[in-house]
């Protein structure tokens, strides 16, 4: 790691300010939440992946004893979620388990009861199993603005490329397949809402964005934005499943609006699988070509994404791909083309990694069998290809920072790359992943902006305010570490306030890595700005001017004059016990200054070390070296946690997760029969921390929420190909699928 | 359905509880005792969020346990498992070491812990592995969580023997 600056705060590795809490489970989650009068609400799903409703009759349910409210289509008229999907649908149904109406009860088993006594009649209509179907010549059309099933198409070339592909020296052509997912979250989904009060909703559910979630709400229930209230307490895990709101965010607010009482609806353990709409499958062509010297010239690739039944945000994922297809390599021309298609399967959204990780999984392999192609080495490729800090893509993205190669080159020789290559075992294999990931992503809004309120009290402590949700990732805890070393006190002097939109100030949320990069330099502005006000009273008394001042454990110092000191604590008190009576309140924001992108990325590089037991087919990860280039680690342990989580996840879908589908059900809804891996099956994992100092994050910093997870998968599918000796194309790379290439490949084994 | 008054002793505080005859022993616990720190997750032993200790210290998944059969029983939960302001060795070591993120599982995976080294206080890798195999959590890939209980088990033994343990 590079020599460290001098400071007191940043770099340090500081335990979660949230810890004991989370550890004597006194941290309260939105299931803990119960309110006078609460009522428990359900929803009845349709069984089938499409139909017409033919019928609703709920006057038996209404009748039941204790059921306090019943909402079907009629109470949910003019409430959509995305582009076409109805709250509640009055006549089609596109798929199972789509909301058909929800009660609210006075307790479970009542709520229960009341749904076995909804009658309703369906016509089953012919449903669109896959894509293939969807896309098929007279296929139904699902939504009659969605031509042909394409619920969105994004096609763009950059450079030339057929003038590229005209001058490569080859050009090689492959195809991968990612199967749909679930997140996986510790917390399922869970929504209190209470709409006793018809100008004010209050909302309490885990999120990754309170402002998204106020946003849509108050679309729905035409509020202006201060009429919703979102209350995240804490959030069981995000893992890109809770950026928007789900219709039984929606439904509780109907229920509770109907019945005049607050009302919890808390997914069940198979309705979570139907709730959650993780990542679809999708489906990549990649065709790319390199010159006599093995450098990358053009990258042309083809997506199909299944959307499901209808389409709320996925348009983000077509954006996001199409921008990483130049963002590692300095190539000359890129062409793509990305399609959502429309079918029978549950909508779906993202899974961890935002579909860039899975999309790394198919592209990842594309460049390593190009390089193996030339007869490189896939590290000696990366090395010669990858991009470098000062670089600007087709698109425009400028990198200030870059640790690329340094990644590249650290983790390939602390995993002993070059000799473990050299020293084939039979089933043993070793792959790398590069990857590279935004710091916040501009473009949802016009602004990209997160605030920030410090307010110092007179003992010297302060409280922060912010509005971006930690879902675990312990980002509340990197903003108190921010704020501290600007003010020269200990993390621990720093309560973070957050989660409630009536006080928090506004922040986009906590979803394209933007955390620690925007709301880290609001949180620094603020910080900023408290400690002018508190250097103005200590200036004073201390003689000198404000820029003399040095802020730094607990002490306000003159620089070069050591005798001359003040604590920290006197200056905030005697700023405001004095005539002015100020009180110490600071406040900050970050927008980024693009029009749309990223200010940085953060960059990567991992091996993968994999056995295969040729009698099985099950892939063991053996071990994971994992180098990032973080701008600069604001808490170590916490980013090598980050790092950790994200290898687990990136093994999980690598290796494991899947949800079966058949006729728009999933087959294996429970985390019983949807694996992932066991602490057993862990790896040993060594990590290394790049620090590149990026000029624009705060203290240098840039993300490491899903940077690592992009080289994860692709590096176990290119240690499982080195294994095999052939490349397993499809997500996850389950045993059949490894048995199925050892089958034919009796030289492997 | 007809309800059934159990006695149900609760970190040491005994409490008569009338519970229907599907109750499990985490809805006495969270709804009907308010100790919410014992996590209601998948709800079919999936997840190990529920997880709670019974007499002999061995973990129990209480959202598998029927209430009823709690008649006369007693059970440890996350909030009684240290002294007022005090932390566990588990817990201390779950937050010095990293192994607390989101912190919906980890009642569960220290009740999980605590329980491994309250029947086998020097478990190796393998009796880890074992005992952690039924809590999943996607935040911290279980790795931060086996160095956590890896460094519970050598303060315990410098605790007891200050100049044998292995540093």
């Amino acid at each position: 790691m590079p020599r460290r600056p001098d400071f007191s705060a940043v770099g340090h590795s500081q335990p979660r300010l949230d810890g004991t809490d989370k550890v004597t489970g006194r941290s309260l989650f939105t299931d803990d939440v119960v309110l006078p009068g609460m009522l428990c609400g359900r929803v009845l799903r349709c069984p089938l992946p499409r139909a017409r409703l033919l019928n609703i009759d709920t006057s038996r349910a209404e009748a039941l004893p204790g059921v306090k409210a019943v909402v079907t289509a009629q109470d949910a008229a003019g409430i959509w979620l995305g582009i076409n999907q109805p709250l509640l649908s009055p006549e089609i149904l596109n798929h199972v388990g789509q909301e058909v109406a929800a009660v609210a009860a006075t307790d479970e088993d009542t709520a229960r009861e009341a749904l076995k006594l909804i009658r309703v009649d369906y016509e089953p209509l012919p449903e669109l199993k896959d894509m293939k179907a969807a896309l098929a010549p007279g296929a139904p059309l699902l939504h009659a603005k969605a031509k042909g099933n394409i619920a969105w198409e994004q096609a763009d070339d950059h450079g030339d490329p057929d003038a590229a592909f005209a001058a490569a020296h080859h050009v090689r052509t492959d195809h991968y397949v990612t199967n749909p997912t679930h997140n996986c979250y510790a917390e399922f989904h869970v929504a209190v809402a209470d709409f006793t009060r018809s100008d004010k909703l209050t909302v309490w559910t885990p999120t990754q964005s309170a402002l998204l979630f106020q946003k849509s709400l108050a679309a729905g229930f035409k509020l202006p934005d201060s009429g919703v209230r979102i209350m995240c307490l804490n959030s069981g895990g995000g893992f890109t499943g809770r950026t928007a709101t789900r219709p039984h965010h929606f439904l509780a607010a109907l229920l509770s609006r109907k019945s005049g009482r607050p009302v919890k609806i808390r997914a069940t353990g198979d309705e979570e699988f139907i709730m959650c709409r993780a990542g679809g499958r999708v489906e990549y062509r990649f065709r790319s070509g390199v010159d006599r010297d093995g450098r990358l010239k053009v990258v042309d690739a083809d997506l199909l994404f299944d959307t499901g039944g209808y389409v709320e945000s996925q348009m983000i994922v077509i954006l996001l791909t199409s921008s990483y297809l130049d963002a590692l390599y300095p190539v000359e021309a890129t062409r793509y083309r990305g399609r959502l298609v429309h079918t029978n399967n549950l909508p779906y959204y993202f899974h961890h990694g935002g579909g860039l990780a899975q999309f790394q999984f198919a592209f990842g392999q594309h460049v390593n069998s190009l390089a193996l192609d030339l007869g490189m080495d896939p590290v000696d490729f990366h090395l010669l290809n990858a991009v470098e800090k000062g670089h600007t893509t087709l698109r425009g993205t400028h990198y200030a920072s870059c640790g690329l190669k340094e990644c590249i080159r650290k983790t390939a020789r602390q995993a002993g790359w070059k000799q473990k290559r050299r020293r084939k075992e039979p089933l043993k294999g070793i792959g790398i992943g590069i990857g590279a990931m935004a710091s916040g992503a501009k473009g949802l809004f016009k602004h990209d902006t997160s605030a920030a309120f410090i307010k110092v009290g007179d003992d010297g402590k302060a409280t922060l305010f912010v509005g971006l949700p930690d879902m675990g990732q312990s980002s509340h805890t990197a903003m108190a570490i921010i704020a501290a070393e600007v003010l020269g006190i200990a993390p621990t002097d720093i309560t973070v306030a957050s989660g409630d939109t009536d006080l928090d100030p506004l922040d986009v949320g906590a979803f394209t890595q933007r955390g620690t990069f925007n709301t880290g330099n609001a949180v620094k502005n603020a910080s900023l700005d408290a400690r002018k006000q508190i250097a103005k009273t200590a200036a004073a008394e201390l003689g000198v001017r404000p820029s003399q001042l040095k802020f730094s454990h607990g002490q306000i110092t003159v620089k070069n004059q050591p005798d001359k000191v003040m604590p920290f604590a006197k200056a905030v008190f005697n700023t405001l016990h004095s005539q002015e009576g100020r009180f110490v309140m600071g406040r900050g924001f970050y927008n980024s200054p693009l029009e749309s992108g990223s200010m940085a990325y953060s960059f990567g590089a991992q091996i993968a070390e994999v056995s295969v037991d040729p009698d099985t087919g099950v892939v063991t990860v053996e071990k994971v070296t994992a180098a990032h280039d973080v701008g600069r680690a604001i808490n170590p342990r916490i980013v090598e946690g980050q790092i950790d989580g994200q290898i687990f996840s990136g093994m999980s879908q690598a290796l494991f997760e899947e949800c079966v589908m058949d006729d728009g059900q999933v087959l294996n809804p429970s985390r019983l029969d949807y694996k992932m891996p066991r602490a057993w099956e862990m790896p040993e994992v060594e990590h290394i921390i790049v620090e590149s100092v990026d000029p624009h994050g705060p203290f240098g910093a840039k993300e490491v929420g899903e940077g690592p997870i992009v080289c994860t998968m692709q590096a176990i599918a290119n240690a499982v190909a080195d294994a095999i000796g052939e490349p397993v194309t499809e997500m996850p790379i389950a045993p059949w699928r490894v048995l199925k290439i050892l089958g034919r490949r009796k030289d492997v084994a | 359905m007809s309800r059934q008054i159990i006695n149900l002793t609760v970190n040491g505080d005994r409490h008569e509880i009338a519970v229907a005859p599907n109750q499990t022993l985490l809805e006495v616990l969270r709804d009907e005792l308010g100790l919410s720190g014992t996590k209601r997750g998948c709800t079919s032993g999936a997840c190990g969020v529920c997880t709670v200790q019974q007499e002999d210290g061995r973990a129990v998944l209480s959202c598998l346990a029927l209430a009823v059969e709690w008649d006369g029983r007693a059970v440890t939960t996350i909030e009684g498992i240290a002294e007022p302001g005090q932390l566990h060795p588990v817990q201390a070591a779950f937050l010095e070491y990293g192994a607390v993120q989101c912190g919906f599982c980890t009642p569960g995976l220290i009740m999980t812990a605590k329980a491994l080294l309250d029947t086998d206080p020097t478990p190796d890798e393998a009796a880890i592995n074992e005992a952690m195999a039924g809590a999943i959590c996607r935040c911290t890939g279980h790795i931060k969580v086996k160095i956590a209980i890896r460094e519970a088990v050598q303060q315990a033994l410098r605790e007891r023997e200050p100049d044998a343990a292995p540093t």
